[in-house]
């Protein structure tokens, strides 16, 4: 403990002389007003955002099962709905979420989009940005951080008590950690309260019982965005520190601020979706019908892929004309149709996914010059609200209503008739107790092993940060003088 | 002296530095833009070139069932995308440009979204009117921020005051110079956006320059508020980024989570689920009594019938469709209405914010805002509608699918309407920049410079 004396000493000195500047004084209030605002309207777009989306689940659920007896193909065009759902981390870190459709349609035979977006309905001015814990702790705490930090160590120079100090027997790595560590116990003030209430906040989310991926989550979320601070901190000493005037120290840091989390986020972006070009809804739709029309087409009783089908099963079961196939034959067709329409789709999806991926992978890379992407990226990941989870979403829903649409073609070859009702008969129907047989759409949110392996580089990018940090104090307590 | 003032200006590094970056950064946003605008231009060919080829397959595949065809073709209504959409794509990366719909139940096919990277929806586009609107003000703050402070930091403006009749007069050419420069270079991308975008030098390019004017003297405006305290340069430069991070992000942010919370939509979701249940649960219940109800909406079709000996007919088909948009009407226009008061209160309320009011109205000039995508939602019902009413007595009296001239229908085009209101553009800019030289000017007069 006696070690660290002087460095706790220099920092009490900063933390009490911080607010006898009025406008830091009053930011930093702001700030924490602010904080809590976030805290208010995150937690209640969680809620609306979960009790709308439970809410027509399961009205969609019943609607479902109230079907009365009917064909089951009339059923898989009844089609089912996905509601996303959130996470409880999404409180305090939006991410994508607004972006993000919030209903998917599930029918036969077609992939539709995920509609419904908060963006969608909104003017522009979700644009500009969305107030939340992790924007405050990732965008203005940083530069709360620099307000506080950019004189800490120029103004002593430019009014020479530096070399007193230096002269008193303190050396520049004391006078370096310990400056850093009256910055951060200044922020502290803010983080520790928000930190408490967050927790509160997300125990009462989930009724205090809570799962052990949460909790790794929400550890991992908690110590990311300390160290992220920290780190700030200890820029705002360095650059300080080499500055020859505050002003200089001031403009600079504003300058890192700036290309940090305005600039570079949305530069990288631009230029990877620029780079590599998406098609847009209609090309891709056309795409995949040219080449479902290419492999067959289930609608056109002259088409050879499904003309083979019939002669082979004919053939197989020794009869001469479909209906007398022991099953229901026009079930079967829509198996294959449905089997090779969504291969073509998913290919094709996953050609769009790799190009998205490759847009993405700019501002990625960027990460190890940033470390705020790396920072907003994680903390994505850690709460649900990243691209990769709504691809994951998406990916959910796609499979459920596959299975749906088999399921009710099943229904269909084992129970329904071969031969066509004659006239004035009533269609063919099977029981209402099958829809049961369907369980309800569930998303399920990725584990936490798989955020980490997704989030590698980010994690990485933000040790190397910390790592390049203590050799850069190293340095600078070497090389620096006093003038 | 004025030239004198420019040179010193031009010849600081930072000066130089600084404008040749947001002259690169504005140039890479006139490339956004052209790709943008070719990716329309490409999207709308294609879909011309679609529908063509699938109403030709269709009518090919389907000769003789036109309500069977009639089930798959579809047909594109475009979202006109003008020249200058490509300087504020605003949200047209959003919402599609280009609606193809078949006859069935509009409601279902109305809110498909674009296919999107949400990657590149949450950083933004950078396009014109974001340089415009985040990054000239950084410059401008970058090249006021420490006027008269640092001459008085360094010992200087003892020098200036002594050597200069009216030290004002000198302040208001500092300004000048700072000004110009800045106006000169949105001129330049203004100008290259006219070259290499093909942008008509209409009213709506006038329109975009003139608030771009506005927006940069607004932005003086508050430097030159600023400045008139008389602060430290430290102050003055902690003070006006913080300005500008209220504007930029706090603010417009804050304003979002009201008009969000304040006017949430489930009914959204609400329609969706009404949608689907009142056209499927047609195929149970009495036929009569879903056609009567036809019959209601359309008297002119009373006189087809459906055949008692048939299990199935087109027209029934069609009726149970039209049922599912026509009961889940009363959400369909309650949703309508709450887009339209989100519309309204937002641009209310920018009115108050510099920054909000010139990134609407940049938008709305480029017909890329919400009220557009309201206007374009209404013309694909009444595209829809007139789809309807020319097909539905061709699929009632199945007229022969060769007899339709199908070639005829081509890829429409929906042009908004919306004309440009100077008042409402201008005015709020004006305002603002007035009252903060005004009190500047007041401040400058009451202390000694």
């Amino acid at each position: 403990m006696k070690k660290l004396q002087s460095e706790l000493l220099i920092a009490k000195h900063l933390r009490q002389s911080v607010f006898k500047n009025k406008a830091i004084f009053i930011i930093t209030l702001f700030i924490g007003i602010l904080l809590l605002y976030a805290i208010f309207s995150g937690w209640e777009n969680f809620k609306n955002q979960n009790e709308t989306s439970e809410k027509y689940q399961h009205e969609s659920r019943e609607d479902w099962l109230k079907n009365p007896d009917k064909n089951p193909h009339r059923m898989a065009h009844y089609g089912n709905f996905a509601f996303r759902k959130s996470t409880s981390l999404s409180v305090f870190e939006f991410g994508m979420e607004p972006f993000f459709g919030n209903a998917i349609f599930l029918e036969a035979h077609k992939q539709n989009t995920a509609n419904f977006s908060e963006a969608g309905f909104s003017n522009s001015m979700l644009r500009f940005g969305e107030i939340s814990i992790a924007m405050v702790l990732q965008v203005l705490l940083p530069l709360l951080i620099f307000f506080i930090g950019f004189n800490s160590i120029a103004y002593e120079r430019e009014n020479g008590t530096l070399k007193i100090l230096l002269t008193q027997g303190v050396n520049w790595k004391q006078l370096l950690i310990g400056k850093a560590l009256g910055i951060a116990s200044v922020i502290m003030m803010l983080f520790i309260p928000t930190l408490i209430i967050l927790v509160l906040v997300w125990l009462f989310l989930q009724n205090f019982t809570i799962t052990a991926d949460e909790t790794i989550k929400m550890l991992l979320f908690i110590v990311f965005h300390l160290a992220y601070l920290l780190f700030f901190c200890v820029i705002a000493v360095l650059i300080s520190a080499i500055s020859k005037t505050s002003k200089k120290a001031l403009i600079t840091l504003i300058g890192i601020w700036l290309v940090f989390t305005i600039i570079l986020p949305r530069t990288t972006q631009a230029i990877g979706g620029y780079i590599f070009e998406a098609p847009s809804k209609i090309q891709f739709n056309s795409a995949v019908e040219k080449d479902i029309l290419k492999q067959g087409d289930s609608h056109n009783p002259n088409d050879p892929h499904y003309k083979a089908i019939k002669d082979s099963l004919l053939r197989a079961y020794k009869v001469d004309s479909v209906q007398k196939l022991p099953f229901n034959y026009s079930g079967f067709v829509m198996t294959e149709g449905e089997k090779i329409s969504s291969r073509i789709y998913n290919e094709h999806l996953a050609e769009l996914l790799q190009v998205y991926k490759k847009q993405n992978s700019f501002s990625k890379a960027v990460s190890f010059l940033n470390p705020y992407i790396a920072m907003k990226n994680l903390s994505m990941g850690l709460s649900n609200t990243d691209y990769e989870s709504y691809i994951d979403f998406q990916k959910q829903a796609e499979e459920y209503r596959y299975k749906m649409a088999q399921k009710m073609n099943a229904l269909q070859i084992k129970y329904i008739s071969n031969k066509k009702p004659s006239a004035g008969e009533k269609p063919y129907s099977i029981s209402k107790e099958h829809w049961a047989d369907l369980e309800d759409f569930h998303y399920e949110a990725k584990p936490i092993a798989i955020v980490l392996k997704n989030e590698i580089i980010s994690i990485i990018s933000i040790i190397l940060w910390i790592t390049l940090l203590f050799i850069l104090i190293r340095i600078a307590a070497q090389k620096l003088k006093a003038i | 002296m004025l030239s004198l003032i420019f040179k010193n200006f031009i010849r600081s590094k930072g000066t130089k530095i600084g404008l040749f970056f947001l002259f690169c950064i504005g140039f890479i946003s006139l490339l956004i833009g052209k790709q943008f605008q070719d990716k329309q231009q490409n999207n709308i060919l294609e879909a011309t070139v679609y529908q063509k080829e699938s109403l030709a397959r269709n009518a090919e595949f389907h000769k003789d069932e036109i309500g069977l065809l009639l089930y798959y073709a579809k047909f594109s209504l475009v979202n006109k995308t003008l020249p200058i959409n490509s300087l504020a794509i605003g949200q047209r990366d959003v919402n599609p440009s280009i609606q193809s719909v078949n006859i069935r139940g509009l409601e279902a096919q109305k809110y498909d979204a674009e296919l999107n990277n949400a990657n590149n929806l949450l950083a933004g586009n950078m396009d014109l009117s974001f340089v415009l609107i985040y990054l000239f003000p950084l410059l401008i703050i970058a090249f006021s921020y420490n006027l008269i402070s640092e001459e008085k930091e360094s010992g200087t403006w003892k020098i200036v005051a002594t050597q200069s009749q009216n030290t004002f007069i000198y302040i208001i050419k500092l300004f000048y110079i700072r000004i110009l420069s800045l106006i000169a270079l949105l001129s330049i991308l203004l100008f290259a956006s006219v070259l290499f975008l093909s942008v008509p030098l209409d009213l709506s390019f006038f329109t975009f320059y003139g608030l771009g004017i506005l927006y940069i003297l607004f932005w003086f405006a508050v430097c030159f508020f600023i400045v008139s305290l008389q602060k430290h340069s430290n102050f003055n430069a902690v003070i006006l980024l913080t300005i500008w991070l209220f504007l930029i992000i706090i603010v417009p942010a804050g304003i979002n989570a009201y008009i969000v919370n304040k006017y949430q939509i489930p009914e959204a979701l609400e329609l969706t689920l009404k949608q689907r249940n009142a056209y499927h649960e047609k195929w149970d219940t009495d036929k009569n009594e879903t056609m009567e109800k036809f019959y209601k909406h359309y008297p002119q079709f009373r006189e087809y019938k459906i055949p008692a000996d048939k299990e199935f007919t087109w027209l029934w088909y069609y009726a149970m469709q039209q049922l599912g948009d026509d009961e889940s009407a009363v959400q369909s226009s309650e949703l309508e209405t709450k887009l339209q008061q989100r519309n309204l209160a937002s641009q209310s309320i920018a009115q108050f914010i510099p920054t909000l009011h010139t990134q609407l109205q940049l938008n709305e000039i480029a017909h890329a805002d919400l009220g557009n995508q309201l206007l374009f939602l209404k013309e694909t019902t009444r595209f829809h509608e007139r789809l309807r009413l020319h097909f539905y007595p061709k699929i009632f009296t199945d007229a022969a699918v060769k007899d339709q001239k199908w070639e005829n229908f081509k890829v429409e085009t929906f042009n908004d309407p919306t004309s440009i209101r100077f008042a409402n553009a201008f005015l709020p800019l004006v305002i603002f920049n007035v009252l903060l030289i005004v009190l500047g000017w007041f401040n400058f007069r009451r202390n000694v410079i």
